[in-house]
């Protein structure tokens, strides 16, 4: 009979057989810093193998032609305009909507259809429709951002007051909790992720309804300016919108809206 | 006389069990009915609301539901229909392929390694704000006027869903069952294919689920764009006529259609892969 | 013959922070084949950290950990957890085959001969969801022996059972054991029930030291009623009272 020993090998053992520079390079700085030269190289390597993708140099040349003369900070003025105007009306009216839709089962039955069919409806339709009705000019990209916007805030906001838990309303209620502190304790922190949720929605949304407004409306705009340079088959000049407009909605995302949106559902994520 | 201290309460309480029972499925009978009701009521409004929005607006942008459903029903009737739906659902699908065959591997290495979610997620991440438009645009400055434009939009806007839900799933994974495989032994093959996978599949199921609702719109946006057949090939040439009806007639149609295969094809594929689980048993 | 060989074991968890905490402190027994070993203590003394060493789930700080087999191959460990631990997504045989080496005739006779011995060979094709919490125990259980380990380990396999069902399966448990003979490290915090499975007890202390080896030579088959099992369990007991005098951390523990 031969006997077989399965050793087990304790840490100590197999940190010796791993050494400090292979850790550093496995970090996560290092992965992220890894990423950004791959994507980098990749974007050189497809302007090289198709020669209607700009590469960098190009888009780096439009922009600055861009920024000097003058074209950047005018047109998203009017598109910021155009995009802050609807995504307000579109928070306003969604919460207001989801509340109702959230609290009421009979008010979900009479909306729900709406909604439905509010967010199966491209924004591209309403970029056409409005155009045709509102003309050139800030109400056609306004209604479009409004109405690609709010179907998103509703149902996450419906959802967030669904959510506030039945047990938790029904103990407030037999300790007696006020009415006031009952919605400030309870109902805000519970929906105010949500609420924070919806907006992220709207804002990704309502961005990309704003940019084919635009596209479709030619009254300026961020949009505009990017199919003036795709018309004139000059895709460096689009290329270089799409990096500001790509750039601005990210920024507005990842910087404000994602730290908001942590900090809001603070004390569900402390779980795990 | 004097007045009772306690009054009747306002239903007289069952008798018996059973009838307690019938009363309370009398009372779920009322409630749906009332839902239907307001179902009914609430498509009524939107209809409501679009017929009297036609008659206020400057003659010709607005047509009327009614002007809508003949227009649809032509389109029908014509079988113009059936060629180009086609070529938008497998131009969808195909890009949807592309997604999950992209998606998933990376969605998996992002869930598994810590490496590649700090390499991944930034990328991922800043591809799932990207506005559709521009997905669009450069699909087709890329392929220029070709049925490879739309697939590779609808690639581009997929992936990301699918990658962060796979790796959410991964992450889910139930780390007792890992620990099990490992302790009878079991390599890392098997772990793969036995514990990891199956507990992605439904996850995979809500990305496509998900993502689906966005892909046929971009889908359809690229083709508006520059198509050379499908729904939005044929919503930009009635867009260019003015022809407002054919354009909401066509949209209409292909809305129906894809949330038609959103809801029956999608789900019931969804319950014949995760038959395994309860929930899923008591639907069938 | 030694089965399983622990020496000079010793698991910190955190090594070299602040918050470095030491759960097993210079550990060492030997475990002989085909008996049955208890290992015994309060929560918080290691005795989970101990099986996961052993099985390979987690890696130890220093020592040394190794199980022997014969006929020169790998050592082959079964495993019983605290929950059943059945890929919810496997039927009932598939997932026993699951964990064996080789998916051929023999192996599958080995999964039917456990299914029957648990009594569930009617089972085989359903899904764990489909079963009750004591079912999918016992085809946790026929699981670890089918795949014939060398050494077998279970974690408290009956904490999550109520009481009635956990009496069967320990009398189950030990008509498996009688014949099939294979090593086994039990581990649990219920010294009633060491003491009805197993020949020999190891109890651990908080801090990860052995306290006592208490060697249990009463015949099999064993059962609650027996008072010669009883009076055993009541000494057993009073020496853990001991430990509890002398090492202040165990006080608020057992």
């Amino acid at each position: 009979m031969t006997d077989t020993l399965t050793r087990r090998r304790s840490t100590e053992e197999i940190a010796r057989s791993r050494p400090a520079w292979q850790r550093r390079l496995t970090s996560d700085r290092a992965a992220r810093l890894t990423f950004y030269v791959v994507a980098f190289l990749f974007w050189i390597a497809l302007a090289g193998l198709f020669e209607r993708i700009p590469g960098p140099p190009s888009v780096v040349d439009s922009l600055v032609e861009e920024f000097r003369r003058g074209e950047v900070f005018g047109n998203f003025a009017d598109t910021f305009y155009r995009f802050g105007i609807g995504v307000a009306l579109s928070v306003g009216v969604g919460i207001l909507v989801g509340v109702v839709i959230g609290l009421s089962p009979m008010a979900r039955a009479f909306l729900e259809s709406p909604v439905l069919v509010g967010l199966s409806i491209p924004a591209i339709m309403w970029a056409f429709l409005t155009v045709m009705w509102f003309g050139f000019g800030h109400t056609s990209p306004i209604v479009t951002t409004f109405l690609t916007a709010v179907p998103f805030v509703i149902l996450n906001v419906a959802q967030g007051v669904q959510g506030v838990s039945r047990d938790l309303r029904d103990m407030s209620s037999s300790y007696g909790v006020p009415l006031g502190r009952r919605v400030r304790e309870l109902v805000l922190p519970a929906v105010a992720g949500y609420v924070v949720a919806g907006l992220r929605f709207a804002v990704i949304m309502g961005w990309n309804g704003v940019l084919l407004a635009e596209w479709f409306g030619g009254s300026g705009g961020a949009g505009y300016r990017a199919r003036f340079w795709y018309d004139a088959n000059q895709f460096a000049g689009f290329a270089a919108w799409v990096v500001l407009f790509v750039g601005v909605i990210i920024i507005l995302d990842q910087l404000l809206l994602e730290r908001l949106s942590r900090r809001m559902f603070r004390w569900r994520d402390a779980t795990h | 006389m004097a007045r009772p201290v306690i009054e009747a309460p306002p239903t007289t309480p069952a008798g018996t069990w059973l009838e307690g029972e019938e009363l309370a499925r009398r009372a779920a009978a009322r409630t749906r009915r009332k839902r239907l009701a307001l179902l009914v009521a609430g498509w009524a409004a939107m209809l409501g609301i679009w017929q009297v929005a036609a008659y206020y607006l400057p003659f010709g942008t607005l047509p009327n539901p009614l002007e809508v459903s003949v227009e649809m029903w032509e389109i029908v009737a014509s079988g113009a229909l059936v060629s180009d739906f086609l070529a938008s659902v497998l131009k969808t699908f195909a890009g949807f392929g592309v997604a999950v065959l992209i998606g998933a591997p990376v969605g998996y290495l992002m869930g598994r390694y810590g490496y590649w979610r700090a390499f991944f997620l930034d990328g991922v991440t800043v591809a799932g704000t990207i506005p559709a438009l521009t997905y669009a645009v450069l699909s087709l400055i890329i392929f220029g006027l070709s049925n490879l434009g739309p697939v590779l939009a609808v690639a581009l806007v997929s992936t990301p869903y699918v990658a962060l839900n796979v790796a959410e799933g991964i992450r889910g994974v139930d780390q007792n069952l890992v620990k099990m495989s490992q302790a009878f032994g079991r390599s890392p093959q098997q772990i793969r294919r036995e514990v990891f996978i199956p507990t992605i599949v439904p996850y995979l199921f809500a990305a496509v689920r998900m993502s689906f609702a966005v892909a046929w719109k971009v889908e359809a946006l690229t083709e508006v764009f520059g198509g050379t057949n499908g729904v939005g090939f044929q919503i930009r040439t009635r867009y260019q006529l003015f022809d407002i009806t054919g354009v909401i007639a066509w949209m209409a149609l292909f809305i129906v259609f894809m949330l038609l295969i959103e809801r029956l094809l999608l789900r019931k594929l969804e319950q014949r892969v995760l038959a395994w689980r309860p929930e899923e048993r008591a639907a069938r | 013959m030694a089965v399983l060989t622990v020496n000079d074991l010793c698991k910190t968890f955190g090594a070299g922070t602040a918050r470095s905490n030491r759960v097993l402190d210079h550990i060492s027994f030997d475990v002989r084949g085909q008996t049955f070993v208890s290992v015994v203590g309060p929560s918080g003394c290691g005795k989970s950290t101990l099986l996961n060493i052993i099985s390979g789930v987690e890696t130890h700080t220093s020592g040394d950990v190794s199980v022997t087999s014969d006929e020169g191959r790998p050592a082959r460990l079964g495993y019983v957890f605290q929950d059943p631990r059945l890929l919810p997504w496997r039927t009932v045989r598939k997932n026993m085959l699951y964990v064996q080496d080789k998916d051929d005739d023999q192996a599958r006779r080995r999964v039917s001969t456990y299914l029957d011995m648990v009594g569930l060979g009617q089972h085989g094709d359903f899904f764990p969801g489909q079963l009750s919490g004591g079912m999918q125990q016992r085809v946790g259980i026929a699981r670890a022996f089918a795949v014939e380990p060398d050494l077998l380990i279970m974690d408290e396999p009956f904490s999550h059972l109520d009481a009635i069902t956990a009496r069967g399966l320990r009398a189950q448990l030990q008509d498996i054991w009688a014949q099939s003979r294979k090593t086994v490290v039990f581990v649990t915090h219920d010294v009633v029930e060491a003491v009805e499975l197993s020949d020999r007890i190891i109890v651990l202390q908080p801090g990860g030291r052995i306290f006592e080896d208490i060697p249990i030579d009463l015949p099999r088959p064993r059962r609650q009623s027996d008072p010669a099992v009883a009076t055993l369990q009541a000494e057993v007991l009073a020496r853990l009272e001991k430990m509890k005098a002398i090492t202040p951390q165990a006080a608020t523990a057992v």
